[in-house]
């Protein structure tokens, strides 16, 4: 479901080119949950963004959901994220003017080509946001939520598309010990209900639930 | 489903700044607002003067020239040959005589039903000219003919709108009388005057005949200041008198269309007459004048649009730079580049149009208010509209468009950035 091959990639800073990625090899198969470790500036967000087609500005072969990614358009790559990836955010990156229920809507309202109503859409995101317990906190704005809901809402929006492979990057980073073991668990229950999910962390809990832990240092990848 | 959906982010983006989507509005609003407001003030002043200094772009008075060489250079004196000769020209479609009555016609009384309107003990010297009835077309009433009744008849005549109302603004109210009832109803009364006399003694003819005019029609074509009798009633009032044929004092081109004036002029005047260009003149300089001050007016409007236009790239550019990160996440949840730029031209859009809306409703409604005001501070003078204002459809479209257009402008630096913003950089 997520095949990566010799990706190399770098930053430029100060005019001096900056190695993140130096021809990283990554197969993740659907139904697999794999945990990416690595210190802080390893490059796991970058390899994550990468996946997610969001990066377009690498080396190597990517294929994500059956779909290559090298020379793709960026209406074919935004295509892409809309209908097969999901993303969870450490810090939930909620958009803080709309409300619980509007903020899962987003993927549906962005859906190019469907015909879906905005009533369609409104329904099926009550339906998300009722699976992760948060029903009763629909009309609530982000700051009206706890970290452990506001996460919820972020994983109800990242699978309203019912995407084919869900992408967290620290996902329990801001949460508490107990809210993070339940979203873990939501993760291993989705991988085992075929999802692929790739889990960047630097926290053992994470590790412990994941098929396979990688590790990602000096921009290359290793078991 | 997805400009719908771009439509609702932008809409669900403006409502989380509320008091930002305001005052951008606002200044839209302002533009809008004052560009209606002073474009309608423009036609409707402007539509007061063309009432005051009618002007038919079609028409070319010729007058007889200056200096008569008479027959040499085929020229001068405005006589039946030269008005078959005007006729013919090209880009003429016909030529209308006029001709002066030399003989007096005066009125000592009122006419039946308006007695209050004649001051006691008035006589009235009233100046005749002789039009052909094809010049006064359409503007003489139903059920009326302008045409010679031969002698002894009611002699139907014709009054200048431009007069009535100045009787009525002017004179009535210096005259310390009432004014006339509206124009329609006063169309066929009549007035007793006396042919041959004159307020000036030696001006008298020897013959004075008691007669009857008859009000067939109101019109511009008229003289301001004079009757219009029949060509014919002239002509034989002339013989009757035993008045020397001295031709034509005026003739009334008629050009095939507008841009046939030029040439027509020319022409006539290298038949050695002259063309009459007062009225033209004076109604083209109000114009200028009308249309400046509205272009004056309308052009700060614009600048207003433009300044709002500039208030609305700060402010949405202030907008973008603070949720550079909602961008990204846009992106990331399948936001393309150029949605991201939509969604922010739509929040200009939305804004400049809601502005838009208030802004005319805040014009149209200013307009009786300023028209209210006219009426109580300025006095009346003649051709003093009801309204200063006039409203077309096409105004209210304006009044949204532009401020919508100018908003959409102000968006497209901030949309151009919003769709630049790089969702993996942001985001990591």
């Amino acid at each position: 479901m997520i095949r990566l091959h010799g990706v190399t990639k770098s930053f430029r800073d100060a005019g001096v080119e900056v190695p993140v990625l130096r021809g990283v090899d990554l197969e993740v198969a659907a139904g697999e949950m794999v945990a990416i470790v690595g210190p802080s500036g390893s490059g796991k967000s970058t390899l994550l963004y990468v996946a997610g087609a969001l990066d377009r500005d690498f080396s190597g072969e990517a294929v994500v959901a059956g779909v290559a990614l090298a020379g793709l358009s960026a209406e074919a790559r935004a295509d892409l994220r809309n209908r097969a990836v999901g993303f969870v955010f450490q810090s939930f990156n909620l958009l803080p003017g709309l409300s619980a229920l509007e903020n899962v809507m987003l993927p549906g309202m962005l859906r190019r080509g469907a015909r879906e109503a905005a009533a369609a859409i409104r329904a099926r995101a009550t339906a998300a946001l009722d699976e992760v317990g948060l029903l009763d906190k629909a009309a609530q704005p982000p700051a009206r939520l706890s970290g452990g809901e506001r996460q919820r809402v972020a994983i109800a929006r990242a699978l309203f598309a019912r995407p084919k492979v869900l992408l967290a990057d620290e996902p329990t980073g801001h949460l508490d010990a107990v809210t993070g073991e339940g979203i873990i668990r939501l993760f291993a229950d989705l991988a085992a209900a075929g999802l692929t999910v790739l889990v960047v962390t630097h926290e053992e809990r994470v590790s412990r639930a994941a098929s396979r832990v990688l590790h990602l240092s000096g921009g290359r990848l290793s078991s | 489903m997805r400009a719908r959906g771009l439509l609702w982010i932008a809409l669900a983006t403006l409502r989380a700044d509320r008091r930002g989507s305001l005052l951008d509005a606002a200044a839209a609003c302002v533009g809008a607002a004052a560009l209606v407001f002073f474009l309608a003030l423009g036609l409707g002043v402007s539509a007061a003067a063309q009432r005051m200094f009618p002007a038919d772009a079609r028409l070319v008075e010729v007058v007889p020239g200056n200096v008569r060489l008479g027959g040499v250079l085929g020229g001068g004196a405005l006589d039946d040959a030269a008005l078959r000769r005007l006729g013919a020209l090209p880009g003429a479609a016909a030529a209308w005589p006029r001709l002066s009555l030399r003989v007096p016609v005066a009125a000592n009384g009122p006419p039946k039903g308006l007695d209050y309107n004649w001051p006691p003990g008035m006589t009235l010297q009233i100046p005749v000219v002789g039009l052909a009835p094809e010049i006064l077309a359409g503007d003489v009433g139903a059920g009326f003919r302008f045409e010679d009744p031969g002698p002894g008849g009611t002699i139907p005549v014709v009054l200048s709108r431009r007069l009535l109302e100045i009787y009525d603004k002017t004179l009535a109210p210096a005259w310390g009388v009432r004014r006339l009832p509206p124009i329609l109803s006063i169309v066929g009364i009549e007035l007793p005057v006396r042919i041959g006399f004159s307020i000036v003694p030696q001006k008298t003819e020897d013959r004075i005949v008691e007669a009857r005019l008859r009000l067939a029609g109101i019109s511009d074509r008229v003289p301001i200041y004079m009757l219009a009798m029949p060509l014919e009633t002239v002509r034989r009032l002339h013989r009757e008198y035993a008045k020397a044929d001295q031709g034509y004092s005026q003739v009334t081109l008629l050009a095939a269309r507008p841009e046939d004036v030029p040439s027509l002029t020319a022409a006539v005047r290298r038949m050695g007459l002259a063309v009459d260009e007062g009225e033209r003149a004076t109604a083209e300089r109000v114009g200028t004048v009308v249309a400046v001050t509205t272009g004056s007016l309308v052009f700060l409007a614009v600048v207003m649009c433009a300044l709002a236009a500039l208030a609305i790239a700060q402010s949405l550019s202030a907008s973008v730079r603070a949720r550079v990160k909602e961008i990204a996440v846009l992106q990331a949840l399948g936001a393309a580049p150029s949605d991201v730029r939509l969604v922010v031209l739509a929040e200009g859009a939305i804004v400049g149009l809601a502005g838009g809306i208030v802004g005319v409703l805040l014009a149209r409604g200013a307009a009786p208010l300023a028209d209210r005001a006219a009426a109580a501070l300025l006095p009346d003078f003649p051709f003093r509209p009801e309204t200063f204002f006039v409203h077309p459809p096409w105004l209210v479209a304006l009044g949204l468009a532009v401020p919508a257009l100018a908003a959409v402008l102000g968006a497209l630096a901030p949309a151009a950035a919003a769709a630049r913003v790089d969702p993996a950089r942001t985001l990591s």
